[in-house]
C-alpha cells in the first residue's frame, strides 16, 4: 500500500538517521588518556570547538530524522520539511567541513605555524574521529541525494504532464 | 471571435510586464557576486611577512624572516576556491538573466538554476565554516595539543582573514536567499504563457501570439497551434 515513491524517500531517510546517529555516538565517545614524555594528556572530542559543532549538528538532524518519519504521507508538513531539509543540508555540510579542516590539521599539522601533528600520540582518538568523519559523509551524501528526491517528487505534480 | 481576441489579450499581457520579482534577484545575485568576488580577493592577497632577528653574531644581526600565506592551511585554500566558484556561478547567472533569456533546454532552465543555486550555496558554506574554524584555532590556538595562537604575531594576517570570513558568509546568506527565490519560482503555478508552453505542443521561448479558433477555453485541448503574429 505504500507507494514506491514514499518507500524511496522513507528508506534514504532512515539511512541518514542511522548515519547521523552513528557520527554522534562515535565522535562523542572518543577520548584517550595517555602520557607522553611525563606529561600526561587527555584528547577529547570537546576539545576543538570544531568537533563539538560537528557533534551538535549531527544531532540536531538526527532528532530532526527521527521526527519526520513521523509525519502522515499526505499532510501539508511536507513543503517545510523540503525547506528546513535544504537549511539542515547546508547546516551538514558546514559541519563536516569544519571538522575535516581541524582533523587535517590534527593529523598533518602546519608546519608554518609551528603546529605539531597530535595524532602520533593518540592514535585511537584519531582513529575514532575519522571513523565519525566517515560517517558524517555517508549521511551528508545521502541527504543531498534525499534533497533531489523530494524537489523532483515535489515538483512532477506541479510541471504538468507534458511526457 | 470575442473568445479569441481576449484569449490574445490575456496571453500577451504576461509577457509584456516584467515580474518586479526579477529585479530583485538579480539586485540580490550582483551584490552576491561581490561579496563573493571580495572574500576571494581579500584572502587570495592575503600575506604578511614578518622579519625577527635571531640571533647576533658579532655586531650583525641575522635577521629571519617569515611569511605567513593563506596557501598554508587547506582550509584557505578550499576557502579561495569555493568562493572563486560562487563568484563564477553568479556572474554566469547575472549573464543568463539580462542576455539570455531565451536559453532553455528542454524546458529544463528554472530547475536547472535551483539546483546550480543550491550547489553553489552548499560549496560556499563549506568553504567558509572550514575557515571560520581554522581562525578560530589561529586565533585562540589550542591549549590541549600544544598549538599556540598566532594572531598576535601576524595582526595583519588575521585582520584581512576575518574581513574576507565576514564578506564570505554575507555572500553566503544572500546566496541562500537567491536559492530559495530560484526554488519558489520553480515551485509556482506556472502562468498561462507558461503553461501553453510546457505542454510541448509550443516550443518554449515563442510569444504565441493568436490561435486557431480550435482553442479551448482551458488552452490544452488538443487543438492545431498556429503562431499568427
Amino acid at each position: 500500500m505504500v507507494k514506491p515513491k514514499r518507500l524511496l524517500s522513507l528508506l534514504l531517510r532512515i539511512i541518514v538517521l542511522g548515519a547521523t546517529l552513528a557520527a554522534v555516538i562515535i565522535m562523542a565517545t572518543s577520548h584517550e588518556k595517555g602520557t607522553f614524555f611525563a606529561l600526561s594528556y587527555e584528547a577529547k572530542y570537546s576539545d576543538t570547538p570544531a568537533f563539538k559543532f560537528f557533534v551538535i549538528a549531527n544531532a540536531i538532524v538526527t532528532v530532526y530524522g527521527f521526527l519526520v518519519l513521523f509525519i502522515p504521507s499526505e499532510s501539508q508538513l511536507w513543503g517545510l520539511v523540503l525547506a528546513l531539509d535544504l537549511v539542515l543540508t547546508m547546516l551538514l555540510i558546514s559541519s563536516i567541513s569544519a571538522a575535516l579542516a581541524v582533523a587535517q590539521v590534527g593529523k598533518k599539522g602546519n608546519s608554518s605555524a609551528g603546529w605539531l601533528p597530535v595524532c602520533g600520540q593518540v592514535t585511537k582518538y584519531c582513529n575514532q574521529v575519522s571513523g565519525a568523519l566517515v560517517a558524517g559523509f555517508i549521511a551528508i551524501i545521502t541527504y543531498i541525494i534525499l534533497l533531489l528526491y523530494s524537489i523532483y517528487t515535489f515538483l512532477n505534480p506541479l510541471l504538468g504532464k507534458n511526457g | 471571435m470575442a473568445l479569441q481576441n481576449e484569449d490574445k489579450l490575456e496571453v500577451g499581457y504576461s509577457s509584456l510586464h516584467p515580474k518586479p520579482k526579477k529585479w530583485v534577484l538579480l539586485m540580490l545575485r550582483l551584490l552576491a557576486f561581490f561579496a563573493t568576488a571580495a572574500a576571494t580577493v581579500v584572502m587570495g592577497l592575503n600575506k604578511e611577512t614578518k622579519t625577527l632577528v635571531v640571533a647576533t653574531v658579532g655586531t650583525t644581526p641575522i635577521k629571519a624572516s617569515l611569511t605567513a600565506k593563506f596557501q598554508h592551511t587547506p582550509a584557505f585554500v578550499f576557502f579561495v576556491i569555493a568562493n572563486g566558484l560562487a563568484s563564477i556561478h553568479n556572474l554566469v547567472m547575472i549573464m543568463a538573466d539580462l542576455f539570455g533569456q531565451k536559453l532553455d533546454y528542454k524546458g529544463l532552465r528554472l530547475a536547472m538554476i535551483a539546483i546550480l543555486d543550491m550547489m553553489t550555496v552548499a560549496l560556499v558554506s563549506g568553504g567558509a565554516s572550514a575557515a571560520a574554524f581554522m581562525a578560530e584555532l589561529g586565533k585562540n590556538g589550542n591549549s590541549h595539543a600544544r598549538w599556540n595562537s598566532i594572531c598576535d604575531k601576524y595582526k595583519t594576517f588575521c585582520d584581512h582573514g576575518g574581513g574576507a570570513l565576514i564578506a564570505s558568509f554575507a555572500g553566503l546568506i544572500l546566496m541562500l536567499i537567491i536559492s530559495v527565490m530560484s526554488i519558489i519560482k520553480l515551485l509556482i503555478k506556472p502562468k498561462p504563457d507558461d503553461e501553453l508552453e510546457s505542454t510541448g505542443l509550443i516550443p518554449s521561448g515563442v510569444n504565441a501570439c493568436r490561435f486557431n479558433s480550435e482553442l479551448g477555453k482551458n488552452g490544452k485541448s488538443h487543438a492545431r497551434w498556429k503562431k499568427i503574429c
